[in-house]
């Protein structure tokens, strides 16, 4: 059996085949990188929603509230199956793949929102109050001094969890978008043995995972230590 | 748009649904377990295993926690029959978890073993101790109160993993989801209910969760 399979290895890595396999997986990496930064935008707006002190907006805190704790507990192909079914029953026609950068905006924005949050309040209280004492504006406070204060500390994180989250848009073949599950899928039907199929697929996400990975260690090594070797006494 | 909600059509379906979430759940505590025993014997062996298998043990870690899991369970599922070796769905998918869920869980572990006082090993030297009682009486008891929030936190997502048991023909809750709707077509109305389900129990774990967490580690003041 073993060498039925290896004797497919050429004939898999022809030149089509390769062209399929690479704009499948560029779609896997645009699904998880749209995801974040849409996700960083909205959950940035969620996120200072949450925390203004302003009386008038508690409708849009508690919105904040509920969606990242909502979200947060939704399973991925669920959400994708509501968006997925949910165009079709209501009639509009969009594409697997428009489905699908929806879905991915709509959950990655929860959980990036949380770390956003987790960012911002790691800035310390005194840092705000000083903004406060120098008549700085509430614009002024959040653009100049957290702001400034709170990235190195979000940056990591959200690039941790764009790379967790390309494993997660594996599910996305199940809504038909043509990513690398869903071209293993394809060349599995077309003929070739599951085996080497799946196993090539799963080496190519390890291929593209692993080294964003590492990547972000190194981020978060450089942007830690440019943090904690700012002179200064502490405050 | 002239769509009307109808979640009185699944109403009926309710009880079936509920069945579901607690196949889900067993799959969810089973590979948790079975992730738990890998993950400890890998964070153990990696902490102070000999090179090579400290190195195997780095290999499998980065390997499971770079694929995605739904891609190794089509390796186990579709891929080894080609070798003879065949797995029901359940079987698969649970293999698949737990091995996927050893590779998060031994980073966890790692991180709480790491965390131990040198000091506390030292004490527990001085009282004569050996290995294994170390390992009871004082690693153990500190690991899991130090990684119970991580632990908690990795429990909810393999929870919420266990949804895609659905794609290979599991009965759980969002494999119930599917059935009920290529029977009714009452999509929204089905996956907003499954995922109300999955948010209040995932909701519920978290709460009994830290509540044992608060229970198990609390604090105790040794009676005089």
């Amino acid at each position: 059996m073993l060498g039925f399979i290896l004797a497919e290895i050429p004939r898999l890595f022809t030149i089509y085949n390769v062209i399929l396999l690479a704009k499948a997986a560029l779609t896997t990496l645009a699904l998880s990188a749209v995801g974040c930064v849409v996700g960083l935008f909205c959950g940035a707006l969620l996120t200072v929603a949450r925390l203004s002190r302003r009386p008038a907006l508690w409708p849009l805190k508690a919105f904040a509230f509920l969606y990242v704790e909502i979200m947060r507990r939704v399973p991925f192909l669920i959400t994708l199956m509501t968006f997925f079914f949910g165009a079709q029953v209501l009639g509009f026609d969009f594409s697997p793949l428009a489905i699908a950068f929806v879905s991915t905006s709509v959950i990655s924005t929860a959980f990036v929102a949380e770390i956003v949050r987790s960012g911002l309040q790691a800035v310390r209280p005194s840092q705000l109050e000083a903004a406060a004492v120098m008549n700085f504006s509430a614009w002024q406070s959040f653009w100049l001094v957290r702001l400034p204060q709170a990235w190195p500390i979000i940056l990591p994180p959200v690039f941790a969890y764009f790379v967790l989250f390309i494993k997660d848009t594996a599910l996305a073949s199940q809504a038909g978008v043509l990513e690398l599950t869903q071209a293993a899928r394809i060349l599995n039907t077309k003929g070739f043995s599951a085996s080497l199929v799946y196993a090539a697929v799963l080496l190519l996400y390890f291929a593209i995972s692993y080294p964003l990975a590492r990547l972000g260690v190194v981020l978060e090594k450089r942007l830690g230590a440019a943090r904690h070797s700012r002179p200064g006494r502490p405050v | 748009m002239h769509y009307v909600l109808h979640y009185g059509q699944i109403a009926p379906y309710l009880p079936y649904l509920l069945g579901g979430m607690l196949i889900s759940l067993a799959l969810s505590i089973l590979s948790f377990a079975g992730g738990m025993v890998l993950g400890l014997a890998f964070a153990i062996i990696r902490d102070e295993g000999d090179p090579i298998a400290s190195r195997l043990v780095r290999g499998y870690v980065a390997f499971f926690t770079n694929t995605p899991q739904l891609v190794q369970i089509y390796v186990i599922y579709f891929g080894l029959p080609d070798f003879g070796v065949l797995f029901s769905p359940f079987a698969a998918v649970l293999i698949g978890m737990t091995l996927n869920a050893a590779g998060y869980l031994t980073e966890i572990l790692r991180a709480g073993l790491v965390s131990v006082h040198i000091e506390e090993l030292d004490a527990a030297a001085t009282l004569n101790m050996n290995r294994l009682q170390t390992l009871r009486h004082v690693v153990l008891p500190h690991l899991f109160r130090v990684t119970m929030p991580a632990l908690s936190n990795q429990y909810i997502l393999m929870t919420l993993g266990t949804s895609m048991a659905a794609i290979f023909g599991v009965e759980e809750l969002t494999g119930r989801a599917f059935n009920i709707n290529s029977t009714t077509f009452r999509s929204i109305e089905i996956f907003t209910t499954v995922a109300a389900i999955y948010v209040v129990v995932t909701f519920i774990v978290t709460i009994l969760l830290a509540l044992f967490g608060r229970w198990a580690f609390r604090a105790r003041v040794p009676v005089l």
